[in-house]
């Protein structure tokens, strides 16, 4: 029975072994699927490049139905799976600034450590961005404090919001991703750019 | 383009599959009589009058007494904030919403803790979370909170504190008549450190 | 489609392919650690390990740090995103050797400076770090692992992140495309 290290299948020391060894994929993934140039990022916004819509929407559909199946054959304990706690106010307003900061910085906080591991510096810069960003946070905390604990409303999965089953809200989102899979390849050739 | 149509396919397909399969079946999970034992057998499920006093002074929100009792003796007494489910009552659908969740920490009680550790067991052996057995019930409650013993003047400070402590709780919490549900301010000077113990639990995650 | 592009971008997995790998991982974690993946956590970690480092004595007596401390009992750097971080970086840099694009440089548009590139990384760089600590995560992290586990979190933020960066594209537009 799944999660390995809640069920104590394995060890703490394991654990942060196989989260070294999930990272090299991860990495691997990103960069190899272009998440190391910003250009091909910041694609997404401008209708030129959808990869990161792609690979995006088809990761979390991917994990998505396979923890529904795991579930579905006892191999998982979906209640045991981290879900993270809803706070609205901050999920927006955070969201929000993230995205001025993904428009403004070409990058994420993941992709930014998988370029700068390829040698981008506009990366490296980025991350001491994050590192600054994070330090402001910590240090203005008691400002901030309210809004970031405000509207909580505990775990709730979009299923139960929408009254949905888990796995009919699954399909929706297939559904959707298809959707928007389709619009991606059509303003890919819509909005082409000369090399970058 | 090709690439993109197989695995549109191939989603839209097992997206069917689990849309069509019903969702309890999606949450099969029930603990073999083994891991009952264990749980049982390792009191995890248990917390003290202390942790609950201390959750209580502080209007934790996150948690949710349930008097297990008959309503005849819910009216007579109960901690406060708490609610009423009798034992026989815990499977009904009325109640289900309370009991499988995973928002709040239920503790059960009843007078000693026989009625609560059934209750545990059940719900548990469901495969529902949060449910936890009020330590001895309220006939310890009594004992420790509501008419603690002072200890001797050669204990330890840490027996002191707890003393204090549980005085204090017992004020904050409506004195004597705990049946009250009027919140009467005065939170202890001083409380012993409430130990948290290991909860099979979700792992903190987040970025 | 593939042959309008350059012989560059062609390297590159096909992106659903990607999708899926990723998807894969992603469950991996979750089956693993009861967790999906992040990113900005571990720079967390590295801010409270330096201000740790610096200013022990700032440390106790600010509320942030306190709290960073209450809700983690080992050593900051001692986390399972730091691990998984280190993992990325070993993992991107062996991707990209293998596919032959290392390369120390600075990416922009043709018609921007390398230096507007940079000043605007470091701002993006700092929204980000903040918004993702105000926001309890990253795209990876809220957006991405909130997602596949279908918490209302996770998709408000996606759609918060998201639908601000297609707001402010135009504004930006100078800095991406031609």
């Amino acid at each position: 029975m799944a999660p390995l290290v809640t069920y104590e299948v394995i060890s703490q020391n394991t654990n942060l072994f196989l989260a070294f060894i999930i990272g090299i994929g991860f990495g691997w993934v990103l960069e190899s699927s272009g998440f190391s140039s910003s250009r091909k990022l910041a694609g997404v916004f401008y209708g030129y490049d959808a990869v990161v819509l792609k690979v995006f929407f088809t990761a979390a559909v991917t994990a998505m139905i396979g923890l529904l199946f795991f579930s579905l054959f006892g191999w998982i304990n979906l209640d045991l799976v981290y879900i993270n706690p809803t706070y609205l106010t901050s999920a927006i307003l955070g969201g929000v600034i993230m995205g001025l900061g993904f428009i403004m910085g070409g990058f994420c906080p993941g992709t930014s450590f998988c370029a700068a591991s390829i040698g981008k510096i506009d990366a490296m810069v980025f991350m001491i961005g994050l590192f600054l960003g994070i330090f402001i946070f910590a240090e203005g905390y008691p400002v901030w404090e309210g809004i970031y604990k405000a509207n909580f409303l505990g775990t709730p999965k979009l299923s139960e919001s929408l009254g949905l089953s888990d796995g009919i809200l699954a399909f929706l989102i297939i559904v959707a991703a298809a959707i928007m899979f389709w619009i991606a390849e059509w303003a890919e050739k819509k909005f082409p750019q000369p090399e970058y | 383009m090709k690439t993109r149509a197989i695995i549109t396919i191939i989603f839209l397909g097992l997206g069917l599959i689990i849309a069509a399969v019903p969702q309890n079946t999606t949450h099969p999970y029930k603990l073999t009589a083994d891991e009952l034992l264990e749980e049982s057998y390792s009191h995890q499920q248990y917390y003290s009058p202390d942790e609950v006093a201390d959750l209580l002074v502080n209007k934790d929100p996150s948690i949710q007494l349930i008097d297990l009792r008959s309503p005849n003796e819910y009216d007579k007494f109960h901690l406060p904030g708490a609610i009423n489910i009798p034992l026989q009552d815990i499977l009904s659908d009325e109640w289900r919403d309370y009991i499988d969740q995973d928002v709040k920490i239920n503790i059960f009680y009843s007078n000693g803790s026989l009625y609560a550790n059934k209750a545990w067991m059940i719900t548990r052996q469901l495969g529902f979370e949060n449910n936890y057995v009020l330590e001895g019930g309220l006939n310890y409650w009594v004992e420790t909170i509501m008419n603690p013993l002072p200890p001797a003047s050669t204990s330890p400070d840490e027996e002191l504190a707890k003393y204090d402590f549980r005085k204090g709780a017992n004020m904050a919490l409506g004195g004597q008549a705990a049946v009250t549900q009027t919140d009467d301010e005065g939170t202890p000077t001083q409380k012993p450190e409430i130990k948290r113990k290991p909860k099979k639990q979700r792992v903190q995650g987040g970025c | 489609m593939e042959k309008e592009k350059s012989p560059k971008a062609k390297k590159y997995l096909n992106p659903y392919i990607g999708g899926v790998l990723l998807g894969i991982v992603l469950l991996a974690a979750n089956f693993v650690s009861g967790r999906g993946l992040g990113a900005s956590g571990a720079m967390k970690s590295v801010v409270v390990t330096t201000v740790q480092a610096v200013a022990p004595k700032h440390v106790e007596n600010t509320k942030f740090y306190n709290e960073y401390e209450e809700g983690h009992s080992s050593h900051p750097m001692k986390s399972w995103l730091v691990f998984q971080v280190l993992g990325v970086l070993v993992g991107g840099f062996l991707s990209g050797t293998f596919a032959g694009r290392l390369k120390l440089k600075v990416e922009h548009s043709p018609r921007i400076t390398s230096r507007r590139r940079l000043i605007f990384a470091l701002l993006g760089g700092i929204l980000f770090g903040f918004g993702s600590q105000l926001g309890r995560g990253c795209t990876s992290g809220s957006a991405l692992s909130g997602m596949a586990v279908l918490s209302l979190g996770g998709f408000i933020t996606m759609a918060a992140i998201f639908g601000t960066a297609y707001a402010f594209a135009y504004f930006l537009r100078k800095n991406w495309i031609q």
